[in-house]
């Protein structure tokens, strides 16, 4: 089973990356994730548990790249 | 000699017809896989290089992107909905109304539409009721999905609440200040 990461988005729930979680390089996997967070402020979180993760691993099966918010 | 002339022209003319024809057939398979690759370059829009990731992975489209407006704005909300109820019960929140209950340690958060009120020490009766607003950066996201975002940004980092109160920016989920232009 693949494993996936998505955002919450104006167009409502969107697939960012969908991999093997078997045999995917989590390094990379980690460095888009990063990427991705530096440029949108979003930070992962295991959509198992509900936790925020430092890194994502071959365990985590969905992941959720939770946006900033700002108060107002 | 001028028949020979007038069959040349008949197959020249013949030729031309069948590149015309399936010109005009290809049409529309070209144009359809042009909008297919566009699809599928519209999650960059949003800030994800993967020009190099080879097999590593892959970013799928949404696959609700195909159907009509209409329906696809109703299935965005019910999913958005889905989310927030399975959220919900990750961080155990409970639905009162049209907003949710957190609770985090002492404190009691109560999230609905942009609005959270938070209590202290819920075992001190004299405790004071504390309200602020918030909305996510990244702008257009369902109702619901901006409450379990705020919902899973409280359950990790409960103080994230006096950051919204004091107004002075946005803020990622560990906490750190966050520029939308950075």
């Amino acid at each position: 089973m693949n494993a996936k990461i998505l955002t919450f988005s104006s167009r409502g729930d969107t697939t960012l990356l969908e991999y093997d979680p078997a045999t995917a390089d989590m390094e990379e996997i980690n460095r888009v994730i990063a990427e991705y967070e530096a440029r949108t402020g979003a930070q992962p979180f295991d959509m198992a548990t509900g936790e925020r993760l430092e890194r994502v691993t071959r365990e985590q099966n969905e992941g959720l790249m939770v946006h900033p918010i700002a108060g107002g | 000699m001028a028949p020979a002339i007038v069959s040349v022209i008949a197959f020249l003319v013949l030729i031309v017809w069948r590149f015309v024809f399936a010109g005009s057939r290809s049409g529309p398979l070209a144009r359809a896989i042009a909008r297919q690759q566009q699809r599928h370059s519209n999650p960059l829009a949003e800030g994800l290089h993967i020009s190099d990731l080879g097999t590593v992975a892959v970013i799928a489209e949404n696959q609700f992107e195909n159907n009509s407006g209409g329906l696809r704005s109703l299935d965005r909300k019910d999913r958005a909905k889905a989310y927030l109820r399975r959220i919900a019960a990750l961080t155990g929140a409970t639905q009162t109304g049209s907003a949710y209950v957190l609770d985090v340690g002492k404190m009691r958060f109560r999230v609905r539409d942009r609005h959270v009120s938070r209590l202290r020490d819920i075992t001190d009766p004299g405790c004071a009721l504390e309200e602020t607003c918030f909305y996510p950066v990244h702008r257009g996201m369902p109702k619901a999905e901006e409450i379990a975002t705020a919902l899973l940004q409280l359950m990790n980092n409960p103080a994230l609440f006096d950051r919204w109160a004091a107004q002075s920016g946005a803020y990622k989920a560990d906490g750190q200040a966050f520029s939308p232009g950075q």
